[in-house]
């Protein structure tokens, strides 16, 4: 029974854990249009950077890695999303001042492809391919928590988090710079000839959503206290985006549906259900296969996702503005009903 | 009345102006040494036949498309080869031939991307400074509605953009354009495709615009338009500045006549 606690303790770490990741990717990808196939990079730096950090100098650890501070939660997470977000900037100004779309898309998944090589053979950075391991949990010291009861407080930890994320992210997308960077996403050519600075406004949202996917990552290190190069296979870009397809593009609650359909139901829950006789791995190849098969449903029948993008109804904007004094600026001075429709 | 003597005289009050502007696609010359002014506060036609290059003299002065060569100027400043942005913020804005709205933006939110300098779209000042966003906000949200009302759009701001007929699209490219309170205003083809009765309208609203002070530039084919509403019409064939002048004075001109009024002059003796 213990266990069962446990299993679904693990379950609603990932469901918020891939909820921030979500996030992230939805800001650039949903809201702004950058079709970030590099994402999962920003989260293995994240995952990195929050473990190095960490842990204690590596003379004598038998594992090579940088830094080594023996900084405590929740410092070292926050290193490690500025840095995944520093990184944005690097990747920004590569790929983004001259390439659009699907030219962007291949160059950001080459970078990925580079970053991964550099991570895995290069043992000096982060200990090459057996990555990095012996990673202190967070609060462990202070709670003086055992293995089994850190996961519960992670994953409370870790809603916490994303609870915050989310109001964060509800005021970005909300403001006219969300607006700004639906604007871009729609038509960049229309943003700029309205003056928007579209390279810097792309910026801004490659640092955002590069800073969630770095948090998301240091959570991923902190709760299994390892991190190495084959929980980040590029491919695992696609999850991030079958959860925000699956759950809705631009809406924030569709991204926790997607997180739960997607990371909890289908990549986690049967990772508990016993091996098939004879055929070990087969579930996770069946499991990658029925994320496959759903993400093409979902675009077929309902690209929208399960919960769609809000149309942001004017009475509604009105709300956010006024609730202070009450006033309204629909119908104060003007009636819906003489406005006209134009023929044709 | 011949192609490249842009006097300095007319450059003092050129609320725009360009001078030798070249653009290839690869290979084919597209236009071959433009040149021109816009005088401040009128309404000017930029005719011609098809490719003769009116459209991409528009990308390359709303800096949308880069030039090959030349020179352009808002005012005193030169802005040649600017980004579409830092042209925009001098106060040009522009329209497009075919209407590109922000689809998945309400018609509402169109416009209210529109203001140039909004203190929302810096992160700091969303968390830091709520108040200043949103009596900003406040604001234009006014001002939309108002536009909106104008142009007669009002019924369908919670619309998404992608919904609209291509009459309304029209209106919206246009009153999106006036909510960033152009100085200067380029309208490419604003009735191409709309019914007669729109096309009124929409010559209506351009010179309210005028009256407000905006300087326009317009592409129009439609020469009982540009009769009736431009004051200054600028001839282009084959990329080149062919004649500038009152549309009158250009259908006396031969040259003129022969590339592009040819036979509207015949349909117009006709009516």
């Amino acid at each position: 029974m213990t266990q069962v606690f446990y299993y679904v303790f693990t379950l609603i770490f990932f469901l918020f854990d891939y909820f921030i990741l979500a996030m992230g990717l939805n800001i650039q990808y949903g809201e702004t249009g950058i079709l970030n196939f590099a994402y999962i990079g920003f989260v293995a730096i994240g995952a990195y950077v929050t473990g190095a950090v960490s842990l204690p100098n590596s003379v004598g650890t038998g594992q090579h890695y940088i830094l080594g501070l023996n900084m405590p939660f929740p410092f070292n997470l926050l290193i490690g999303g500025l840095t995944a977000s520093a990184f944005a900037v690097l990747v920004a100004l590569i790929s983004l001042r001259r390439l659009r779309t699907d030219y962007l898309a291949m160059v950001l998944i080459s970078l990925s492809l580079v970053l991964y090589d550099i991570c895995n053979n290069f043992v000096p950075l982060f200990n090459g391919a057996d990555g990095l391991y012996n990673v202190p949990a967070p609060l462990a010291g202070v709670l003086h928590l055992t293995t089994n009861s850190f996961i519960p407080v992670i994953a409370l930890v870790t809603g916490v988090i994303a609870m915050f994320l989310w109001w964060v992210m509800s005021r970005i997308t909300q403001s006219p710079l969300g607006r700004t960077f639906r604007a871009i996403r729609d038509d960049e050519t229309v943003a700029a000839a309205l003056g928007k600075n579209v390279f810097r406004k792309q910026l801004t949202s490659m640092l955002i959503g590069s800073f969630y996917a770095g948090i998301g990552g240091g959570l991923i290190i902190q709760f299994g206290g390892s991190f190495n190069p084959s929980a980040w296979l590029p491919g695992e870009t696609f999850v991030v985006f079958a959860v925000i397809i699956v759950g809705g593009v631009g809406n924030n609650v569709g991204l926790l549906m997607g997180s739960l359909l997607v990371e909890t139901l289908l990549v986690h829950l049967p990772a508990f259900l016993p091996a098939i006789p004879g055929h070990p791995g087969l579930i996770e190849y069946i499991d990658a296969m029925l994320i496959g098969v759903l993400l093409m449903v979902m675009l077929w029948f309902r690209p929208q996702g399960v919960v769609p993008e809000r149309v942001r109804k004017s009475t509604v904007i009105d709300k956010l503005l006024l609730n202070s004094n009450g006033a309204s600026a629909v119908g104060e001075s003007l009636h819906d009903e003489e406005a006209t429709s134009v023929s044709q | 009345m011949s192609v490249n003597d842009v006097t300095t005289n007319e450059v003092a009050n050129a609320a725009l102006s360009c001078e030798g502007i070249v653009k290839s696609f690869q290979g084919v010359v597209a236009v071959n040494g433009a040149s021109f002014s816009v005088p401040e506060g009128q309404i000017t036609a930029l005719i011609g036949p098809n490719g003769a290059g009116k459209t991409t003299v528009v990308n390359i002065l709303s800096g949308s498309m880069k030039s090959d060569g030349g020179t352009e100027h808002i005012g005193s400043t030169d802005v040649s080869n600017w980004e579409s942005y830092q042209i925009a913020r001098m106060g040009l804005m522009r329209t497009f031939q075919l209407s590109r709205e922000l689809g998945g933006l309400t018609v509402l939110e169109n416009l209210l991307v529109a203001p140039k300098t909004q203190s929302g779209e810096s992160l700091f000042n969303i968390f830091f400074r709520p108040g200043k966003t949103k009596r900003e906000e406040h604001a234009n949200t006014q001002r939309a509605l108002d536009v909106l009302q104008t142009y007669g759009l009002y019924a369908l701001r919670d619309n998404r953009a992608r919904e609209l007929s291509g009459g309304q699209k029209k209106l919206l490219e246009i009153s999106r354009a006036v909510m960033a309170e152009p100085k200067i205003l380029l309208l490419d083809e604003p009735m191409a495709g709309v019914n007669p009765a729109l096309i009124e309208k929409i010559g209506g609203y351009i010179l309210d615009l005028k009256a407000k002070g905006v300087t326009i530039l317009m592409v129009e084919h439609n020469l009982n338009v540009v009769e009736k509403i431009c004051d200054h019409v600028i001839v282009l064939a084959e990329g080149r500045t062919l004649a500038t002048g009152r549309l009158s004075e250009l259908r006396e001109n031969k040259e003129v006549v022969r590339a592009y009024l040819g036979e509207v002059i015949d349909a117009s003796s006709a009516r």
